[in-house]
Order: structure tokens, then C-alpha cells, then sequence
């Protein structure tokens, strides 16, 4: 062993913002995460130059994952242009020198917060999800060190119990986002905060998920083709917002998740939430030329 | 007022090297059974990409051993490892002692590193995540009733994870992974 083996040559930052031994850990964090779909792994969360709770956890995935050939598209709720998206692609780009894009079907890397994109990604496509709560039992049992024994032992009636006393209450299961789902029959995960229209689409995808609590320190995956099941009572069926109907009153595209927005008159309008979709049939509207790819939803069903 | 430093934008060889490296394992394990090219043949990559000085090794090839220890690792003793190098298993002694993780915390189920040959030897019968339905390889070069023994050492969430090292191709299958030996 020489003493040239042990160093290396001087950088003024490492590639991609992490050193290496971060990029290690999340690596080995990775591998198992894949191992066991759905089981929340601890990691350490290393700081990045942004507060926690606005993606770190998806940020430090991406860093670990980039490399100059990588295309990287970011959404926040869909958008590609939002402020958190914006900032943290062009951070990406800036640290690790990666071609962007925010055209699903051109992107190699997604991170997203709260949404999966309307076309259907591919096995060499993988989705980074930022994940603010990762415990799904934490409604149900607020001591995470009995919340991990819960997990150990598969014991989800809590969670059960939490949806009927929704049904019994309210007549409907009053979860909006981050509906639990169970995970290759063993595990109970957070899809992290995507809307129910979303969760079917983590069931037996071609993609890879990753979902990263940055804050919380805690890692999963859900594997291409993997069963992600949310919990329902077999006579209550699992039902995604009644969107399938509305209209984008901005590109005129219908059967997608939408974003509503108040009128002055107590009425709602509403426009596309995944917004490259909507540009992209605006633009196939004005010049005929069609990009848009295949996706999860048609006519407003899950095909 | 000092400038921030400027980023590097090209990364360096060893950094593309394990990028490269986890991008092939990361791929190979999502998708069991589906052989990935590393960018170079042997264990040396994998060791360079996951292991430092949070790591405990075991390596049963003696030549395997500078690479680990030029990581900072740990040399443990199999039970204790993380991370476990078997070269060309010959007998299935040492699959009793790698841990296992526990159902608390399956993620210290260790990662198995192991050379074989793909597309000889028995056929498998591979399904659960990464598999669409099945996907029938072979793998040889392994002791006979090594699928059985992991069958009986593994019961999900707690397991290990088995690299299979062919040249430059990998093979990942991960505890989830039921294989049927055909």
C-alpha cells in the first residue's frame, strides 16, 4: 500500500455536492431499502445547503445517484416551475454539471414532491419521492420505537381501525394523501404525500421509487414491479378523487389529477396538476405535433 | 467576502467508477435475476463504491483482502459483517453464520458477494419484486443446495442480499426474491 492509494487529488467541491463516504451510505442505505420494499431504513442525512423539510432526503438520492450523462427533471405538486422545483434542479445541475429537462419521458432521474407524473415512466426511468412524514403509523401510535416493533411484527390493526372509524364517522375514508399502502404483502408504507389518484400507479410499475425522509432520516423503495395494495375494507373500494371529469381550463386536456382554484364567485376552475402535460397539449393543440407519451390514466380510468 | 468554491461539474475517475458500479448493482438488484455489466471485472468496484470505515468485511479470498482493508473497513469475522465476500463458495458452512438482520432492523442483513457462473448450471425459477411474473435463469459454480439453504436461512423481512459475480456481470437477487430450483 502506498500513500498515493490513500489520497486522491484535491477538489475544490466534491462531484455532486456529497463526499463520498455520504454517497457510500446512501448506497449501502439503497441496496437494502430495495431488498426489503416498503421498510423504512435509518440513514444519517447529511446536511445539503437547504433546510430540512424541503427535500433534503430526495436531494441527497439524487446527488448519490447523477452523473453527467443523467437527465434530471424535478417537480413540486407537478410543476416543474414552482420555486422548490427550480431551485433544486438548478442546484443539481450547478453541483453535478446534469442536463435537465422537465419532460417526463426525456428525464433519467424524477424527484418529486407530491406527485407522480400523468405518463407512464419506464425500467430506465427512476422516481425520487421527498417524503416530510415517513412513519404511517405515526397517527396511530406517536413512540416510533413501538411504531418499529409494529412493523417488526406486521401489526397494522391500528391502522385498519383508523380507516373504519373514518368510514363510521365521515361515510368515506377522509385520507387525502399519503394513503397507507401495503407493500409487497409485508410492509405498510406512506407513499409519501401523492394524492390517492397517484398510488394505483406505484402498483407493479416499471420504475424504480425511492423515497427519502431527509428530516427523518429514513430511506425506502418500492422496486419495479412490486404490489403496493392500499388498505381498504373488501366491501369499501379504494376510490382516487373524482377528477376523471374535469376539464384543465387553461390547456382543455381532461381525465387528469387537477388543481382547483377558487373563483371570485364561489365557483372552482381548474387546470392540470402535472403542468408539463398541460404544455404539452397546448402545444400539440397549436402545432399538431404530438410528444405527449403514454399514461396511467385514460379517459380518467386507471387502464 | 470569501467566493463560495466552485463545483466541479466533471467528476473524478474513482467517482465515476462507483457511480458506474452502483448503478449496476442498484439496476441488478431491483431487478433480480437480469445480469448487469459492471464496469470492470471482480469484486474491486463494489468494494470501492459501498465500503469505508463504517463497514465490517469478511472476505474469504485472501486476495480480495487489500482491497477491503484500503477501504478502512473493518475485518470481521463472517457472523459480525456487513458486507461478505465468498469468492468461489465450495461448501455451504459459511451461509450459517452471515446475519441476518432482524425484523426490528432488517437492514443489518448483510450484503453477500459471491462468484458463479450465469447462463450454466441448474435453472431457477425467480419471482417476487423487480419480476414481472417469473424469469427462469441459470446460475452455476455454486455448491449444490446453496438455493435450498438460503431458502431455510432466510425468513423475510430478515435475510441477505447475493451479488453473483460473473467477469463484469452481476446478478442481484435480494431477500425478497423466491427461487425455485428447476
Amino acid at each position: 500500500m502506498k500513500l498515493a492509494d490513500l489520497t486522491k487529488p484535491w477538489e475544490a467541491l466534491s462531484y455532486g455536492f456529497l463526499d463520498a463516504s455520504a454517497k457510500r451510505e446512501m448506497r449501502r442505505k439503497m441496496l437494502k431499502s430495495i431488498a426489503v420494499p416498503g421498510c423504512q431504513m435509518p440513514y444519517a442525512s447529511r446536511e445539503v445547503p437547504m433546510a430540512r423539510g424541503w427535500g433534503t432526503g430526495g436531494l441527497q438520492v439524487s446527488l448519490t445517484l447523477v452523473n453527467p450523462r443523467t437527465r434530471v427533471k424535478v417537480i413540486d405538486q407537478g410543476a416543474d416551475d414552482s420555486v422548490n422545483a427550480a431551485s433544486i434542479r438548478r442546484f443539481i445541475a450547478r453541483v453535478a454539471g446534469t442536463p435537465t429537462t422537465m419532460d417526463t419521458l426525456e428525464a433519467g432521474l424524477i424527484q418529486s414532491r407530491h406527485r407522480v407524473p400523468e405518463e407512464i415512466l419506464r425500467d430506465d426511468q427512476v422516481l425520487v419521492l421527498q417524503v416530510p412524514n415517513p412513519e404511517p403509523l405515526r397517527s396511530v401510535q406517536p413512540n416510533m420505537s413501538i411504531a418499529r416493533q409494529m412493523h417488526a411484527d406486521a401489526d397494522y390493526g391500528r391502522m385498519w381501525l383508523q380507516l373504519y372509524e373514518q368510514i363510521v364517522r365521515s361515510g368515506r375514508v377522509m385520507q387525502g394523501a399519503s394513503y397507507p399502502s401495503l407493500v409487497h404483502g409485508r410492509h405498510v408504507m406512506t407513499p409519501s404525500p401523492i394524492p390517492r389518484w397517484d398510488v394505483p400507479k406505484q402498483h407493479m410499475a416499471r420504475h424504480l421509487t425511492i423515497l427519502s425522509a431527509g428530516r427523518e432520516k429514513r430511506i425506502f423503495a418500492v422496486p419495479p414491479f412490486t404490489r403496493v395494495e392500499p388498505l381498504v375494507f373488501s366491501d369499501v373500494p379504494y376510490k382516487v378523487e373524482d377528477h376523471g371529469d374535469l376539464t384543465c381550463t387553461r390547456s382543455g386536456t381532461r381525465g387528469y389529477f387537477m388543481n382547483e382554484i377558487p373563483q371570485n364567485d364561489g365557483t372552482s376552475a381548474y387546470e392540470v396538476s402535472d403542468s408539463e402535460w398541460g404544455v404539452k397539449t397546448i402545444r400539440a393543440a397549436e402545432d399538431g405535433g404530438e410528444t405527449r407519451g403514454e399514461t396511467w390514466y385514460k379517459d380518467g380510468k386507471m387502464s | 467576502m470569501l467566493a463560495a468554491p466552485e463545483p466541479s461539474p466533471d467528476p473524478s475517475l474513482s467517482e465515476t467508477d462507483a457511480n458506474q458500479t452502483f448503478d449496476a448493482l442498484i439496476w441488478a438488484l431491483s431487478r433480480p435475476g437480469i445480469p448487469r455489466g459492471l464496469p470492470a471485472a471482480g469484486e474491486a468496484r463494489i468494494i470501492r463504491a459501498l465500503l469505508d470505515r463504517e463497514c465490517r468485511a469478511y472476505s474469504a479470498d485472501p486476495l480480495i483482502l487489500p482491497e477491503i482493508m484500503r477501504t478502512g473497513a473493518q475485518i470481521a469475522e463472517i457472523d459480525a459483517a456487513d458486507h461478505v465476500f465468498l469468492g468461489a463458495l465450495q461448501d455451504l458452512a459459511p451461509l450459517d453464520r452471515i446475519a441476518l438482520g432482524s425484523d426490528l432492523y432488517p437492514d443489518d442483513g448483510a450484503t453477500v458477494v459471491l462468484r458463479g457462473q450465469i447462463g450454466q448450471g441448474p435453472g431457477l425459477r425467480l419471482s417476487g419484486p423487480g419480476i414481472e411474473s417469473t424469469l427462469t435463469v441459470q446460475i452455476g459454480g455454486l455448491p449444490s443446495g446453496f438455493w435450498q439453504k438460503r431458502r431455510a436461512l432466510i425468513r423475510y423481512p430478515m435475510g441477505f442480499e447475493i451479488f453473483i459475480l460473473d467477469g463484469a456481470a452481476v446478478i442481484g437477487i435480494p431477500r425478497s426474491t423466491d427461487i425455485e430450483v428447476l
